[in-house]
């Protein structure tokens, strides 16, 4: 019974978003990765933000990579769709500067994980 | 004996609205032309049907009137002459679009059972 | 905190039961908002159903034919007419058929819903297809109003009817940026209400009420920074019962009528 329904779902026939095979998708990808590391140099030029060229690369990196274990095409074509809204954003500049240093969440601190640390923290 | 409409026919008072010069001419272009784009669907068609019983009454209507135009807005009773042209215009763009929609055939996706049920299943 | 005794005192005296003339003689406090309450509840005793607008049989009616037509013109796409209990209109099409449906409301004769109302989105996580698309058309040649609904989910893309409303574009941006459902062909799909760099979708269901970040101005940075939210222990109540009506299941939904012909059913 369950098998039979988890049949049904993966056949399921699905309406494509964008792309229509595993190497559209991938193409799509490399597409927009090649997209912002093109417009990283600008975007550090057009922001005032303390971030240099390299680290706004290893950024851009550490993004995509978030992401490698997708593996659904309709999934990585909404992550492609609102990655391009992200790059749009930014590169007519209707993001502000705290919205590209969001990337980073640099004033997130860490939890402590000692004792004396929760303590001083005073939570929990 | 001409259909132009006399110039001291300014305006129709809706704004973007102009004045048609030759309104029942052009009416009745348009309902031939519609009625020769419901031809291609098939006879059983539903939309078909309605729309020919409609725009043949209309374009008797027009046909019966000849160059009086306060007559067929009389008549029809849906706005002024030249509304009823943008009403024409309307339902030809849309038989053509119906050639390639095809409404007439059967349901393309049946609906999950408790799709539209109200209040949903928890 | 004289509320506070009011609402102790009102307890008290309801479950004495005393009548309401004696309750206003002898509570002093704020006798005008009790009266008020008491007399509002004496009208609703002369009046059986006071705000609920009387049916109308025969524009009900007229409803009902309309939407046998529409489904008898386009049984491709149409799946359901129904009448809802306060003489509402509504057409339940297939996700393909939006975009034809909609043209035959704008461009036939006898329908001409030229105005596209609003564009709504609901959410209903236990449906296979999560989300309902409602558009709100209004026709003003003959004064009446319909509602379109078609359903999707979050990765299966809806045609955009901005080709045939105008008016869509921003409300189909508004959909996509609160449920995330997205719309093919649209020609300027991005964000409307959140903020950029937001991520979610704040109308879904699994969305918390909190939202998942804060957003506050850095004195040291000089800028605004985005924080995850941490809420401290004496507001972390959740309470289960929202105040908001939840999906109505105390209403009588047999009141909806299936105007759908029986022969396109085949």
């Amino acid at each position: 019974m369950s098998s039979g329904k988890a049949a049904s779902v993966v056949t399921r026939q699905v309406r494509p978003i964008l792309s229509l095979s595993h190497d559209d998708s991938r193409r799509r990808v490399l597409a927009l990765y090649k997209a912002w590391y093109r417009q990283i140099p600008h975007i550090v030029t057009e922001f005032d933000i303390p971030k240099n060229t390299k680290q706004c690369q290893q950024k851009l990196r550490e993004e995509f990579l978030k992401h490698k274990d997708v593996k659904d095409i309709r999934v990585i074509d909404m992550l492609v769709i609102k990655g391009q809204m992200e790059l749009k954003e930014t590169v007519t500049k209707w993001k502000q500067v705290g919205h590209v240093m969001a990337y980073w969440k640099d004033s997130v601190n860490k939890k402590p994980d000692d004792f004396l640390g929760k303590f001083l923290d005073g939570k929990d | 004996m001409s259909s132009f409409r006399e110039d001291s026919y300014l305006t129709t008072g809706l704004t973007g609205m102009h004045v048609a010069r030759h309104p029942t001419k052009t009416l009745a272009n348009t309902y031939a032309k519609i009625l020769r784009t419901t031809a291609k669907m098939p006879d059983d068609a539903a939309y078909r049907k309605y729309t020919e019983a409609l725009v043949r009454d209309r374009a008797a209507i027009v046909e019966k009137a000849g160059n009086d135009w306060k007559m067929v807005e009389k008549e029809m009773n849906s706005g002024q002459i030249e509304e009823l042209i943008i009403q024409a215009d309307k339902e030809l763009s849309l038989a053509r679009q119906m050639l390639a929609w095809k409404p007439w055939e059967p349901l393309v996706t049946k609906p999950e059972a408790d799709q539209w049920k109200w209040p949903p299943p928890k | 905190m004289a509320s506070n005794i009011l609402r102790k005192l009102s307890c008290s005296l309801k479950n004495v039961g005393l009548s309401g003339p004696r309750v206003c003689q002898t509570l002093s406090v704020a006798p005008s908002a009790l009266s008020r309450c008491l007399s509002s509840e004496a009208a609703a005793g002369a009046e059986t159903r006071p705000t609920v607008r009387p049916h109308d049989a025969v524009a009900r009616e007229h409803l009902v034919d309309f939407g046998r037509y529409v489904a008898e013109c386009l049984p491709k796409f149409v799946q359901k007419v129904q009448v809802t209990g306060t003489d509402e209109l509504e057409v339940l099409v297939a996700p393909e058929g939006i975009v034809p449906v909609l043209t035959f409301l704008k461009d036939h004769h006898n329908a001409q819903f030229a105005s596209l109302a609003d564009i709504a989105g609901v959410d209903v996580p236990s449906r296979l297809y999560r989300f309902e698309i409602v558009y709100n058309l209004l026709s003003l040649r003959f004064n009446s109003r319909i509602r379109v609904k078609t359903y999707t989910d979050e990765l299966t893309p809806i045609d955009s009817v901005n080709d045939v409303y105008k008016a869509a574009n921003w409300y189909e941006r508004e959909i996509w940026d609160m449920f995330g459902v997205f719309f093919a062909d649209h020609p300027d799909l991005r964000r409307i209400l959140t903020d950029y760099g937001f991520e979610g979708h704040p109308f879904r269901k699994d969305f918390p009420l909190s939202g998942y970040v804060e957003v506050r101005y850095d004195d040291a940075r000089k800028r605004v920074v985005v924080e995850p939210l941490e809420l401290a222990q004496e507001f972390r109540r959740f309470e289960l019962n929202s105040p908001w009506e939840q999906f109505p299941n105390f209403r009588d939904t047999s009141v909806i009528e299936d105007a759908t012909p029986t022969t396109e059913k085949k």
